[in-house]
């Protein structure tokens, strides 16, 4: 008689499951768990389009499901991927190429070279490095089912380059529809022809991510090397899960219930350390920088002296101790070009050799004719490394004198803000704080950061007219050590009117299960073909 | 159960030492929880004097274990974790009272409201079930948007979605008892509404009113931790207890004084707040004394 | 009792629509919009302005809210701007995570809690009461995710007998799923066991002090019947409304710790889709938790007057 309230309940909810079950039990039978690769990424796929964002997480999720024209091997050479053969004329200008045979996207349509245009199209439209390329390109249009051609005005060396690079985005081949849908939305289908179909009904959004092995994928006969060869794709399914707690993860890694942590913190793998059953490796060996980027269209830092006070203030060991605590894994790097990379150079680093010194970073800022306005650094929360950046940041320019105040944010009031140009008074700001790849920084041209093209640019707008000489002449470089000289000079330039900054350099540390093996490590993405376990 | 009251006349004149002497040996509960909090308040008011310094980084002291120079060593920036909490309890003390203050305060109004008079209560219900959708996230981001993160921001934020609750429990109890006997008898002797409303009803909400305030105290501590965490909170400079939790939970394995200190001090703070209100309870309602 | 219902029914609606309005607005207000953070770090300030104008974000305000009523009343709430999902089946892939947990989390604590309470208030001023109300202290002020890291470390890695994390859908493998739900329910049920214990003892207390429990007393009614028929019916509206408000914040989604067992529940959803602005979501969600409240608290009120006949409505 007494119906209680929790009976009740109990009895909504139970209705409730039963009408989910009818969806659940037909869903496919589960692979063995020795065939599933469980991983856990960094971030959240939140976008699936990798031509629209530069997310790294998207990218891992193209590399899956997409295949490329090209591919970059372990040594940094292009080699053909979908591409059977390809010529280019003796001057340079017209480049024709033809597609392997049996290439088919997983809705089981063929990969044809109007594909391949349209996909082109839309990565030249969108990517950093397709832009400057395109600059350059008359037409690309297809001949036939099976071949394209690309024709150029002025001869453009870096092209295979481009295509095969492995840093976003990257030039992933897509449907024709897909490429050619509005420009301004981003495509939110996953039809690739690469060695993982993506599993959009196992797939929960902002929890797990699905991809099975595609049996109608031919892979190059060659072996897998860095970014090139045959993708192989050994495990059955590889599942991407989103798992924000990485105590958690860690606990999961060694129970068991996960095989590989894309990235764990100093202080938490203390308890994975000496463990035979996990193992940890330095999967981008070219680490992690961190930027500082000022808005140089807004006082103080329109003016050079205030951006040089930077350089003297900031103390990369410090910011990264906070963070990281575990000098192993992490270095300052005064170089323009990340350090590790082929572009490396200590040229004018003399204010980095002096080591911290706040007293010359406030002369410096009284000589900009600093006059004590509040200086808006954009703190972004949710971010551990930058979250502590910026308060050692304040701490560092009130010392020097400077009326420093943090605004904190998440991410998408950043990304909101960061792009005001205005003064402080009408909502913009003076300084945030990002980070990218080292082999990212090695690349004055496909990192869009490194433009100092003004107010046209990336936020922060920087503008020098030398700086952007040298980048076109790096792109014009014959080879390797003339491009090493302009580096050199770019640098000595660069620290002379500081676009940005850096905060220190570190290296992710990844955890695998000790039976998973046959990971390459790339800077800028994870791939997940030629990975086995046992 | 303290002694009788009955006392001979001279000690009517007797020094106040033992008159407060006897209130506390009669309000044991009250007393202690009164005492800490007391404590607990000076200390925070006193921290310039004796903490030592709260701000200052120097990572080269990270995550240092308690020794001779850091009471409660340090957290992940080098700062000192002791000064930390002595002057979180500022901003942790504020929002905690201040938001059960102000949420019982609000709601016990507009719950004795929606449970005496039938008109009113399906309006103010439902107005009630539908606050209780919003989340307080959201509320907070959207009101540090508007006008700048600060600690009374972060107090509104928190406080709005903790009103409904506190209305739904004051009116459950004025529902029940605004039928008893007694309340007809004083409505048909012509009992003046405030008086009814003031004397009748209102103290049989107070007992789990007050087990209320004290949850609703507690919860915003941790509600703040929480804001503070996904960028809503209080500005990240201030040290509160809720923020060092929320930003030292991934130094627990490594460094547990990091959360621990914090929480102990979060959890001396709730029991005295219990204990404060549970003597209050108990002096307020003479039928509870009266039991033994 | 109909006329009641059905007036409770209109004004239901009307409730919904002002909760959707107020939480449009602060979503207007907030910093930031999906169009900013969807275009992606490569966009130009044209690209991002294309991108808005298409999500319809340039109109004004109010015919924003417009389309977006006029569609939900034929049943359509949209889908998720990121990655294009009906709300209503994002939201029903997480339903069924969270009500497992709630469930879970009530049938422990609340049977645990009114034990404790009863017993609490029965020996009120003993020792026992004392370290009854001190566990209920330490219950509700450690915070979940110590209590839960403590937990995993010894009955999943050290033990072995628990999972470390997940969910497992109960259709799936019943045994699985409910092992899944052992930690996280208690870790959650610690805060609720204090917080119902607490209340029932307060208000135990306040009944048991009453004339006609002394009268039963007297009368040689043994002390159990006691409790059980006479104090705690008594004392039950206020219990209840605690119990109430317990399950609305459990299906409202507890963040940290779905978080920190890896549950997809709708904790999780709600806060994802804010970081993200994910308007559609975040709109949908809160017009459906508007309304599972209410119904929730027409429940509660149900059960008043099955508890205690005095109220009526």
């Amino acid at each position: 008689m007494n119906t209680s309230r929790r009976s009740i309940l109990q009895g909504v909810a139970g209705s409730s499951l039963l009408a989910a079950v009818p969806r659940l039990v037909t869903a496919q039978a589960q692979p063995a768990r020795a065939n599933v690769l469980r991983c856990v990424m960094h971030a959240d796929l939140a976008s699936l389009d990798p031509i629209a964002t530069t997310a790294t997480i998207t990218q891992i999720h193209g590399a899956m499901v997409y295949d490329t024209l090209f591919g970059h091997d372990e040594s940094g050479v292009a080699r053909p991927q979908m591409v059977a053969e390809h010529k280019v004329s003796p001057d340079g200008l017209t480049y024709e190429m033809t597609l392997r045979p049996g290439l088919e996207f997983h809705d089981g349509s063929k990969v044809t070279a109007r594909d391949c245009v349209a996909s082109i199209r839309r990565w030249g439209a969108r990517d950093g490095a397709g832009q400057h390329l395109f600059k350059e390109v008359a037409d690309v249009s297809a001949r036939g089912d099976n071949a394209f051609t690309i024709k150029l005005g002025k001869p453009y060396p870096a092209l295979l380059d481009w295509l095969g690079k492995s840093s976003p985005s990257i030039c992933f081949m897509m449907r024709e529809k897909d490429a050619t849908a509005d420009p301004t939305r981003p495509i939110t289908e996953a039809i690739g022809s690469g060695p993982y179909v993506f599993n959009r009904a196992e797939t929960r959004t902002g929890s797990q991510y699905v991809y099975d092995r595609n049996a109608r994928y031919t892979p190059r006969s060659e072996p897998a090397s860095g970014f090139a060869g045959g993708k192989v794709a050994r495990m059955q399914r590889v599942v991407l899960q989103n798992m924000p707690d990485e105590q958690t993860a860690i606990s999961a890694l060694l129970a068991g219930e996960v095989d590989f942590l894309e990235k764990t913190s100093p202080d938490l793998r203390t308890q994975l350390a000496g463990n035979s059953r996990v193992r940890l490796e330095v999967l981008n060996k070219t680490g992690q920088v961190g930027w500082l980027r000022m808005n140089h269209l807004q006082a103080p830092f329109n003016n050079v002296k205030a951006r040089q006070a930077m350089l003297h203030l900031i103390d990369q060991k410090a910011v990264m101790q906070a963070t990281f605590g575990d000098p192993t894994h992490y270095q300052a790097c005064a170089s323009l070009f990340g350090c590790g990379t082929t572009m490396e150079n200590d040229a004018n680093t003399a204010w980095f050799k002096g080591g911290q010194n706040i007293a010359r970073a406030g002369a410096l800022f009284k000589e900009a004719g600093y006059d004590g306005r509040p200086v808006i650094i954009m703190q972004q929360t949710t971010a551990p490394v930058l979250s502590n950046a910026c308060l050692l940041l304040a701490q560092w320019l009130r010392q020097a004198g400077v009326n420093a105040q943090l605004v904190p944010l998440d991410w998408a009031g950043i990304v909101a803000r960061r792009g005001n140009k205005g003064p402080v008074t009408e909502g913009g700001w003076n300084v945030f704080l990002t980070w990218a790849s080292g082999s990212a920084y090695n690349n004055p041209i496909t990192l869009a950061g490194h433009a100092a093209t003004g107010d046209k640019g990336w936020f922060g707008w920087p503008e020098d007219a030398r700086h952007e000489q040298l980048r076109s002449a790096w792109i014009a470089a014959a080879n390797l050590e003339a491009r090493r000289r302009v580096a050199r000079e770019m640098q000595e330039n660069a620290w002379n009117f500081v676009p940005h900054a850096y905060l220190g350099q570190w290296f992710d540390v990844a955890a695998f299960r000790s039976d998973v093996r046959g990971m390459i490590g790339l800077p800028d993405l994870v791939q997940f073909w030629n990975v086995t376990r046992g | 159960m303290s002694a009788s009251t009955a006392k001979p006349a001279a000690t009517v004149a007797a020094p106040r030492r033992s008159a407060a002497g006897l209130f506390v040996r009669r309000h044991p509960t009250l007393a202690a929880g009164g005492g800490l909090i007391l404590a607990m308040l000076l200390a925070a008011l006193a921290a310039p004097l004796f903490a030592g310094d709260p701000v200052t980084m120097n990572p080269l002291n990270r995550l240092k274990p308690p020794s001779a120079e850091f009471w409660l060593g340090t957290d992940h920036l080098g700062r000192d974790v002791f000064a930390r909490v002595v002057y979180g309890a500022r901003v942790s003390l504020q929002v905690g009272i201040a938001v059960a203050v102000a949420a019982i305060g609000v709601g016990t109004l507009i719950g004795l409201v929606a449970g005496y008079f039938r008109g009113a209560d399906a309006p103010i219900t439902r107005a009630m079930d539908g606050m209780m959708a919003i989340p307080a996230i959201l509320l907070a981001i959207a009101m540090v948007a508007l006008t700048g993160a600060s600690v009374g921001i972060v107090i509104l934020a928190i406080m709005l979605p903790e009103i409904p609750r506190v209305v739904r429990l004051v009116r459950s109890v004025v529902l029940s008892v605004r039928e008893a006997p007694y309340v007809e008898a004083a409505r048909a002797g012509g009992t003046r509404l405030h008086v009814i409303l003031g004397r009748h009803i209102l103290p049989s909400t107070l007992a789990p009113l007050i087990v209320q305030a004290t949850y609703i105290c507690a919860a915003a501590i941790i509600v703040e931790s929480a804001l503070s965490f996904l960028g809503a909170g209080v500005p990240p400079e201030v040290p509160t207890w809720g923020s060092m939790i929320a930003q030292s939970r991934q130094y627990l394995p490594r460094a547990p004084w990091t959360v621990f200190a914090p929480g102990v001090a979060l959890a001396v703070t709730v029991l005295s707040v219990n204990l404060f209100g549970d003597g209050l309870r108990d002096w307020l309602d003479p039928r509870a004394a009266r039991r033994s | 009792m109909l006329s009641y219902m059905l007036r409770r029914a209109g004004s239901t609606a009307i409730v919904m629509l002002l909760v959707s309005l107020l939480v449009f607005l602060l979503l207007y207000l907030a910093p930031g919009d999906p169009a900013s953070v969807l275009a992606g770090d490569n966009a130009t300030p044209e690209q991002v302005a294309r991108l808005r104008a298409s999500l319809g974000l340039d109109d004004s305000a109010a015919v924003q809210f417009w389309h977006w009523i006029s569609r939900v009343l034929q049943g359509d709430l949209g889908a998720s701007i990121f990655s294009n999902e009906p709300v209503l089946q994002l939201m029903a892939q997480r339903a069924e995570a969270t009500l497992s947990l709630a469930l879970a989390t009530m049938t422990i604590a609340v049977p645990l809690a009114i034990l404790l309470g009863v017993t609490a208030a029965n020996r009120a001023g003993t020792l026992i009461d004392r370290v009854l109300m001190l566990f209920s202290v330490v219950g509700f002020s450690v915070p979940a995710f110590v209590v839960g890291y403590f937990l995993v470390w010894v009955f999943a890695m050290k033990l072995g007998l628990m999972p470390v994390q997940g969910y497992v859908p109960l259709a799936e493998d019943p045994a699985a799923w409910a092992r899944h739900l052992v930690l996280p329910a208690v870790t959650l049920g610690l805060t609720y066991t204090a917080l119902i214990a607490r209340i029932t003892r307060a208000t135990m207390i306040e009944v048991l002090s009453e004339d006609f429990i002394r009268t039963a007393r007297a009368k040689g009614v043994p002390m159990l019947r006691i409790l059980l028929r006479h104090a705690l019916r008594n004392a039950g509206v206020p219990i209840i409304t605690v119990i109430g408000i317990g399950i609305a914040l459990l299906i409202g989604g507890v963040v940290v710790t779905e978080t920190v067992f890896n549950i997809p529940g709708v904790g999780r959803l709600v806060v994802d889709a804010i970081a993200r602005r994910d308007y559609p979501v975040i709109q949908g969600v809160i017009l459906v938790f508007s309304g599972i409240y209410v119904l929730l608290n027409l429940a509660t009120d149900l059960s008043y007057t099955l508890i205690d006949p005095r109220i009526r409505y």
